[in-house]
């Protein structure tokens, strides 16, 4: 009993420990990782849904990869303090990420909600409703950039 | 007071203002919404390149009261204007002064547009010109002055409201019908057929030139090129 305990207390730390090892420079080299490789998969469905020859496959591996990532928790890489700092390139993120949590919070759970929306049109196949839901993705993609994403 | 009816706007102009105005109010929508809607921001990006470059030729070759050279104004223009010494038809010189800020305001807009990138899956016709260091720079400059540009509409506005309530002068008829009752002038002359055609020839190489068409084309992969994982 009392060795349990202590198991789950270690693990407790070390499961705290582990967000807070990753270091600034790092995370923001994450975050940025993250939302270059969504691009990528962004850019893989638009160019099936307009180049007329609409490859199924390509589109699922494509909206599962984002889909993933927008489930992965990315949140954790926001640390305190990282609204300054380089990554690959400095970063963008603007420090209202930081005080306007609430807002942040129903941005983030939308962009959620259409990348698994994303994946099962995806999984369907039908070229026209891949099209309408890639633009509903991108339209949650804005909502954030428009408020937290600083203008270069 | 002069009851002289002339021709002031030719076809062309009226056609030109109106085509702008509509379609810069569908640029700031769709702009402001994006999702799938930023794929008709980019063609009324074109569109309204193709609008601009048709005018910057008519302020030369068309009518009368649409060139340039009749209402640019000077700073002696200005100040005759604002002591109420000025007298003439057309754009007045503080009227000028917003037709040349909304063009060149114009001009910018689009060609930040052309090359600017959305971050997500949109890029400008033209952005592979340029480093994305740069379109992401002029993506910026297209979003700060994108409020700059509907400030300068609302006051576009605002003052026709005022020449139509205070001045009792209603600017809009002579913009839909290209005649003005009570003016102070002669018709507009100039601005034929063939000039049109020029005008016309020059807006549609611009319109090329703005798609990107002429780009060359990323050949796609080989079939057997790309790796199974």
């Amino acid at each position: 009993m009392k060795s349990k305990l202590l198991l789950s207390l270690l693990a407790i730390t070390m499961a705290g420990a582990a967000v807070a090892q990753v270091k600034p420079e790092d995370a923001i080299k994450f975050r940025q990782s993250g939302y270059g490789f969504m691009a990528w998969n962004m850019q893989r469905i638009k160019m099936n849904v307009e180049g007329g020859n609409f490859n199924k496959e390509e589109v699922v591996k494509a909206a599962n990869a984002i889909q993933a990532i927008a489930n992965s928790g990315m949140g954790a890489l926001y640390l305190p303090g990282t609204d300054k700092g380089t990554g690959w390139e400095p970063t963008r993120a603007k420090a209202n990420i930081w005080t306007d949590k609430e807002k942040l919070g129903k941005v983030a759970m939308e962009f959620n909600k259409e990348a698994n929306e994303m994946a099962k049109v995806a999984a369907t196949g039908d070229a026209a409703a891949v099209g309408v839901q890639l633009g509903k993705l991108g339209g949650t993609c804005k909502g954030c950039h428009d408020d937290f994403k600083a203008k270069k | 007071m002069n009851s002289k009816r002339i021709f002031l706007w030719d076809l062309p102009t009226r056609l030109f203002h109106w085509l702008l105005g509509a379609s810069v109010v569908a640029a700031v929508v769709t702009g402001q919404i994006g999702g799938n809607l930023i794929e008709w921001h980019g063609k009324i990006g074109i569109l309204i390149a193709g609008l601009l470059v048709f005018r910057l030729v008519w302020g030369v070759l068309g009518s009368t009261y649409a060139r340039f050279a009749h209402f640019f104004p000077t700073p002696a223009k200005i100040k005759a204007y604002l002591s109420g010494q000025w007298r003439g038809e057309g754009h007045n010189p503080l009227g000028a002064l917003s037709v040349f800020g909304l063009i060149a305001l114009l001009l910018v807009q689009v060609g930040s547009g052309l090359l600017a990138n959305d971050d997500i899956a949109f890029t400008g016709p033209l952005a592979d010109l340029v480093s994305r260091e740069v379109s992401n720079r002029l993506t910026g400059v297209h979003h700060l002055l994108s409020n700059v540009l509907i400030g300068l509409v609302v006051l576009h506005v605002a003052a026709i409201a005022f020449y139509a309530h205070v001045k009792k002068q209603n600017l809009v008829k002579p913009m839909v019908t290209g005649w003005k009752d009570d003016a102070d002038g002669e018709s507009a002359r100039g601005g034929g057929f063939l000039a049109l055609l020029v005008a016309l020839a020059i807006a549609l190489a611009a319109i090329y030139g703005a798609s990107g068409a002429w780009l060359p084309e990323v050949p796609p992969p080989a079939v057997g090129e790309v790796p199974t994982w």
